[in-house]
């Protein structure tokens, strides 16, 4: 760390334009929005300062209270998902073989897809009639198990689940290989004088020189969870009766679909504080590990 | 030597991030220049116009929409026009996001009821009713209640370009022969018929409602007009003298539970989209489906003309003792051109020129040629058109309209209709899901 | 295992051997792993090349008859070759400036102590867990104040301010893992924090710095939100607009929907394999050394 006095200036200086294009265009339109939580509008014609109601109708809504728990659901499935297959992944491919190029390659696919076409292949791969999942459970006799994957509130939460992290792993695996690669060789060296090696040397060298990009992941994966919006927007709308209910795709409707804009710009303030929250404890939770 | 590849590596990198950046941001200011300097050439156009629609697919009506407006276009060389093609998928989104910022454009496409209501209660529309005095008989050529959709406090706001008829039932002739299926009529013949298809395997009603509208859309209007009548939604909607708890509605519920009950739709039918829905049908796996006219457009766009002449229209079976007509077919009155209300003056009339030119008689004959309802008394060419519109034009013709429920209720009440339909589909509970839809209906209305 | 891998380590000379069952096993289920991840590309491609109503009828065969003119078609009605340019235009600003400001606050932010430091931070973390759809309206009103509306600038501005805090995060987790000698030595040399950060820093993090890119480049490509409100002039569009007009709201063309999606994709993947290079170059710089 520099702390010399000589430095503030150029700290300044250097964070100076990001600071102002930052502010100008998340800052403000964020506190902006959150203002207009306070207000009973549809987004045209005249508002209506009500105070914290919508916050507290929000707050009273079980489909609000519905959606947090998808969304938590889809925080879960990538932190306990795609973390550790991210990571594993990264671990065995970091050759620079024509082989491991290829995999890790295959599995950043995913990403360049848009959304709709993945939302229509996995809408393919669940299809009731005739989808993949289905085919696949009565050719081997499990013909009570096949199912509406994608429109049976007990279990399409969990089906949408599944892309998402599929989706997501990509991006993982390469800021995992890029922080691997970043790992000194003379450590590396000095793990083979030291006889670590194998799973030692993973334990003992290899997660903590990663350990930052790890909490970075993390941090990553609940931010990107809880306003996660897309693939279920195409996968289900959020359907059927709201079973896969996000925050995102809930404060979405009321915004442009039911024309409650005050409502809608409330629960996006309440997503923003949500998530701060549940960053602030996996900070704690991971703080702890640390040390 | 580490160190120095990797300089030479980050100095080409950034050579070319630079490079990329000039040009970039010289390209950027070009465009944004010739966007606000493009107004100036010798012959200054007096009048600016602009004009936002989403018929920006490829299909024959948004080709002739988009026609239209060209013909205008180029009939009209003192007027700028700033023609903006939307994509459907954001139009709405689009649209909220500029009138939120009290930006709207001169004229932009709009959906009757509650989407032009909306624009309406913001006091952001002026009526069109001068123009449709200009030219009486253009106003004498629509259909019966043609402006029910776009009049509020007695002035008409759009002129509709389309009709939209969202119920018609379209059946497989030769699934209903070879099972010897009598194509039902009243409520009785459809149960056995969902019976007969189910015992062979072939799905009875195939249905995508994913995007929830559609269930409510081209089943529940139809279905609930048989049993409550039209007056009392109506009344309902306004929550005058009626309520969506009231018994004929719950029963109008019950018997799309009832459907759902008898696995009418295909297995997951909330899970996929409607254009599989339609294929599904088209390709002999179900034996009917409802819809309105984009299915028209939507099947002649993509199924062989084998397939089409198996297909048959009628209208949704009667249902017994119920209030209403059976003869008829939900319908809205169709999409139509709403005007900001600060156009004025030499704007103003140039507006209503462009709004003549794109739904006047000549524009809707236009529009009828290309396999499009219309809400227009016209005289349709049968060679110019597919024999399934023909067929599906003779039943329009021949039967009544009633509300379409998302053309009336509130946003916050189709919502909750959307909804509720999808929950009954899951075992949801008719009364439940009726008090769902009085809550969102009365909360909206009060306001 | 452990002993023959530094077997293999210890004496580089005799590569060749017989593949040990648990490498050929994990190999294989990488490999199926990869095809299965691959599939929807290869799925995209095929799908795009059918007439409609073979899509329906057969949504996993290889097209009956390969339809080549989707592509021409979808290409031309969609306006794709103006709609490219001007992506290319957004998204490649857009990269550069994200990319530079990044690296910079990130630079600061993970080398220097100072005060505020912490709640900087926590300020551009903010900046993640925003649902974009939120800010629509003020963003708009913000930016036709500020007359730049219907301008490049109207995305490549927000763009880049939305996705600074994940650069930042990214690049400052990186930078944070190299050792702090570099600056050290740096310092006795006489180089000014400049030169530290564009001659060491800099280069040191070209792997996140690709990270970067390619997730910026995603972003920019595929962004439809934006793009949608904020550009009006038809001439400025971006793909995405582009790939939306097949779908009316009652039924889409998926035949052209898929052409011009796989015509789409073509420069993402290529986009990827290139900084995917660039990420790995770090390890060949690594391994000389070593």
């Amino acid at each position: 760390m520099i702390t010399s006095m000589r430095s503030g200036r150029f700290v300044a200086l250097a964070l100076l334009p990001s600071l102002l294009l930052y502010c100008f265009f998340v800052i403000v339109p964020v506190f902006w929005s959150a203002y207009y939580g306070f207000f009973e509008w549809s987004g045209v014609g005249a508002t209506k300062g009500i105070g914290l109601q919508n916050y507290a109708e929000a707050l009273q809504d079980p489909v609000f209270w519905r959606a947090l728990k998808n969304n938590l659901i889809i925080v879960a499935a990538s932190i306990f998902g795609q973390v550790p297959i991210a990571l594993v992944l990264a671990i065995l491919l970091n050759k620079n073989s024509l082989f491991h190029r290829f995999v890790r390659s295959a599995v950043f696919m995913p990403m360049v897809l848009s959304t709709v076409v993945v939302g229509l292949i996995w809408g393919y791969i669940y299809h009731p009639q005739f989808g993949l999942v289905n085919f696949v459970l009565e050719a081997v006799g499990l013909d009570n198990w096949t199912r509406g994957w994608l429109s049976d509130p007990d279990v399409n939460m969990y089906a949408v689940a599944v892309p998402i992290i599929w989706n997501f792993i990509g991006p993982y695996l390469i800021m995992f290989v890029a922080a691997i690669q970043n790992i000194p060789s003379e450590i590396d060296d000095a793990c083979l004088i030291d006889g670590a090696i194998g799973r030692k040397k993973l334990l003992l060298v290899t997660l903590p020189m990663i350990w930052n990009m790890i909490k970075v992941v993390i941090v990553l994966c609940i931010a990107g969870s809880l306003k996660a919006f897309d693939q279920v927007f195409v996968m289900t709308g959020g359907g059927p009766a709201q079973s896969t209910e996000l925050l995102a795709t809930y404060m979405y409707n009321n915004t442009f679909n039911i024309y409650r804009y005050g409502y809608g710009s409330a629960v996006s303030t309440l997503i923003v504080i949500i998530s701060m929250l549940m960053i602030g404890v996996s900070q704690v939770l991971m703080r702890g590990k640390e040390s | 030597m580490k160190f120095k590849k990797a300089w030479v590596l980050s100095a080409s990198a950034l050579a070319a991030l630079v490079l990329l950046s000039a040009c970039g941001s010289g390209n950027g200011n070009n465009g944004g220049g010739s966007a606000d300097t493009g107004s100036a050439p010798a012959d200054e156009p007096k009048v600016e116009l602009s004009i936002w629609h989403n018929f920006s697919g490829d299909d024959l009506r948004a080709q002739t929409m988009r026609g239209l407006i060209e013909q205008y276009v180029a009939a009209h060389p003192e007027v700028k026009v700033d023609v903006q093609a939307i994509p459907p998928d954001g139009y709405k989104q689009r649209l909220k996001t500029v009138a939120a910022a009290n930006e709207m454009p001169d004229l932009f496409l709009s959906n009757p009821g509650s989407m032009i209501a909306e624009f309406y209660n913001g006091d952001l529309l002026q009526p069109i009713g001068d123009l449709l005095e200009q030219y009486p008989e253009w106003r004498d050529g629509f259909l019966p209640g043609a402006f029910e959709g776009h009049t509020f406090d007695g002035e008409i706001y759009a002129a509709p370009v389309n009709l939209s008829p969202s119920s018609i039932m379209y059946y497989n002739h030769s699934l209903f022969e070879q099972y010897d299926v009598k194509v039902p009529t009243t409520w009785d013949e459809l149960m056995t018929a969902i019976e007969t298809f189910n015992a062979n395997g072939i799905t009875p009603i195939s249905m995508g409602n994913k995007a929830a509208w559609v269930a409510q859309s081209t089943i529940i209007g139809t279905l609930a007009d048989r049993v409550t009548g039209s007056e009392w939604f109506l009344s309902a909607v306004e929550q005058d003298g009626a309520a969506f708890t009231d018994p004929q509605f719950v029963e109008a519920l019950g018997y799309f539970k009832q459907l759902a009950d008898a696995e009418a739709f295909q297995d997951g039918a909330n899970s996929i989209d409607n254009t599989q829905a339609e294929q599904y049908f088209i390709q002999g796996n179900a034996a009917m489906t409802l819809g309105g006219t984009w299915t028209l457009t939507n099947l002649a766009a993509t199924a062989s003309e084998e397939a089409l002449e198996q297909v048959g229209v009628t209208v949704f079976p009667a249902i017994p003792g119920g209030a209403g007509d059976p003869n008829t077919i939900t319908a809205s009155t169709g999409q139509g051109f709403a005007m900001n209300k600060d156009v004025t003056g030499a704007q103003r009339e140039a507006a209503l020129d462009l709004i003549y030119t794109i739904s006047g008689p000549e524009a809707q004959q236009q529009i009828a040629q290309s396999n499009t309802l219309v809400n227009y008394q016209v005289e349709v060419d049968p060679a110019k058109v597919t024999p399934l519109f023909n067929k599906t034009y003779e039943l329009v013709t021949s039967v009544g309209f009633t509300p379409i429920y998302d053309a009336y209720l509130s946003s916050a009440g189709t919502e909750a209709v959307n909804n509720g339909l999808q929950e009954l589909m899951l075992g949801g509970d008719p009364e439940t899901v009726a008090q769902k839809i009085q809550n969102a209906q009365a909360e909206a209305v009060g306001n | 295992m452990p002993e023959s891998t530094t077997a293999a380590r210890l004496q580089p000379a005799p590569r060749r051997r017989w593949p040990r069952p648990g490498v050929t096993l994990t190999n294989t289920a990488m490999l199926l792993y990869a095809l299965a991840t691959l599939y929807p590309l290869i799925w995209l491609f095929q799908s795009a090349f059918k007439t409609n109503q073979n899509f329906f009828e057969k949504p996993f065969a290889l097209p009956d008859t390969w339809v080549i003119e989707n592509i021409t078609r979808a290409w031309a009605l969609s306006d794709m070759g103006r709609a490219t340019l001007n992506s290319t235009i957004v998204t490649g600003s857009a990269i550069v400036l994200t990319v530079l400001l990044g690296a910079l606050t990130a630079f600061v932010l993970s080398r220097f102590r100072f005060k505020g430091r912490t709640l900087l931070s926590g300020v551009f973390l903010l900046g993640m867990l925003i649902p974009i759809h939120s800010t629509l309206v003020p963003l708009f009103i913000m930016m036709n104040q500020a007359g730049i509306l219907n301008t490049y600038w109207a995305l490549i501005l927000p763009y880049t301010s939305f996705e600074l805090p994940l650069a930042i995060f990214i690049m400052a987790a990186y930078m944070s893992a190299i050792p702090k000698e570099i600056e050290e030595a740096a310092i006795i040399d006489g180089s000014g924090y400049w030169g530290i950060f564009v001659r060491m820093i800099f280069p040191l993090t070209l792997p996140a710095i690709s990270t970067v890119a390619i997730l910026a480049f995603l972003r920019y490509w595929n962004d439809f939100a934006f793009a949608l409100v904020f550009i009006n002039e038809p001439s400025l569009k971006t793909i995405p607009l582009s790939l939306a007009i097949f779908s009316d709201g009652f039924g889409t063309d998926y035949a052209l929907t898929m052409a011009a999606m796989a015509i789409s994709v073509v420069p993402t993947i290529v986009i990827f394999l290139i900084f995917q290079e660039q990420i790995m170059k770090g390890m060949v710089a690594g391994a000389v050394k070593g």
